[in-house]
């Protein structure tokens, strides 16, 4: 499965969605749109946010699941939440750099 | 299996390495506070049997005979003096809520390597080329004689004694960072300054305690 480009690869900047096609009668929408903020991080983070709503939140469980320590878990999870903070004041930015 | 886990098993490439140098990233808590301590008082009693005290968080001395308790002490002491400074740096300087029962486990996890020392430290021939040394300092007449191979066991001892410390150092240090989520110079500089205080605090105590 291809993997969905978050970043621009010539110069690091946030892509948007331009068009959504359908799949069964190919009608397609062009536009500008934003990545879910989720979408933006890596597919890792992606993985690891998953697991953990699945564990229902319990960093516990997930230790366990991961066969990792309770803090290594928690730092990885202090990490993902470092990035989601990034990523809304960068969008945050270029809101009102558009604005 | 889910990616996540696959992620993770890449991650973890060198396992064994890993085990060696971290191995707070895979165990910590209440069990590792309770194997951490089992080692420390079983290092306590090997290091008994062949008077080798550490009196200190990174000393190791061949000494004079003590009751048993005593070395229990040092070895109780060491691990205080080092974990409740580390626990107050946490506090101060990381951004993370941290549990203590992970900074108390795994510091008691980390000193470890001395179970080593306290085993080469035992034959025999480290205490007399130890005592012959001295006697040597003190310009006292030799109590004894040793040979080559008392010399060549002393120095193997003394040699690992150096590694165990060293690599000791590196795991408190790992401890440290992981279970408080501290990185970089932040984590060098405090974790620099309290082994130096818990250095200099565990020879008050422990030179209070035996006087």
């Amino acid at each position: 499965m291809k993997v969905l480009p978050a970043i621009c690869p010539s110069c690091n900047s946030q892509l948007n969605v331009k068009s959504l096609v359908c799949e069964r009668c190919q009608t397609e929408i062009q536009g500008q749109y934003e990545l879910p903020l989720l979408a933006r991080l890596s597919l890792d983070d992606q993985s690891f946010i998953l697991e953990f709503i699945k564990a229902s939140g319990s960093l516990k469980e997930m230790a366990r699941l991961l066969g990792l320590s309770y803090p290594t878990v928690r730092n990885r999870l202090d990490e993902i939440i470092e990035r989601v903070k990034l990523a809304e004041n960068t969008r945050e930015n270029n809101r009102k750099e558009k604005l | 299996m889910t990616e996540i886990t696959a992620n993770t098993k890449a991650a973890n490439g060198n396992r064994l390495s890993q085990w060696l140098f971290n191995p707070f990233r895979f165990v910590a808590g209440f069990r590792t506070l309770l194997l951490g301590l089992a080692i420390i008082l079983m290092s306590a009693f090997v290091s008994s049997l062949s008077n080798t005290h550490f009196d200190g968080v990174l000393d190791v001395h061949i000494g004079f005979e003590a009751p048993l308790w005593i070395f229990f002490a040092e070895g109780l002491i060491n691990w205080i003096c080092m974990v409740i400074p580390l626990f107050f740096f946490g506090l101060i300087v990381s951004h993370s809520s941290f549990r203590m029962i992970d900074v108390f486990g795994t510091q008691a996890l980390a000193r470890w390597p001395y179970l080593i020392t306290s085993v080469v430290m035992l034959p025999e021939a480290n205490q007399r080329f130890g005592i012959y040394l001295m006697s040597r300092f003190a310009s006292t007449a030799a109590s004894g004689t040793v040979d080559y191979t008392d010399m060549l066991i002393f120095i193997f001892a003394m040699v690992v004694a150096v590694i165990m410390a060293v690599w000791m150092v590196a795991l408190m240090y790992r401890a440290y960072a992981v279970s408080c989520n501290i990185k970089g110079a932040r984590a060098v500089v405090t974790f620099t300054i309290s082994l130096i205080g818990a250095e200099v605090l565990s020879k008050f105590a422990i030179l209070s305690l035996l006087s």
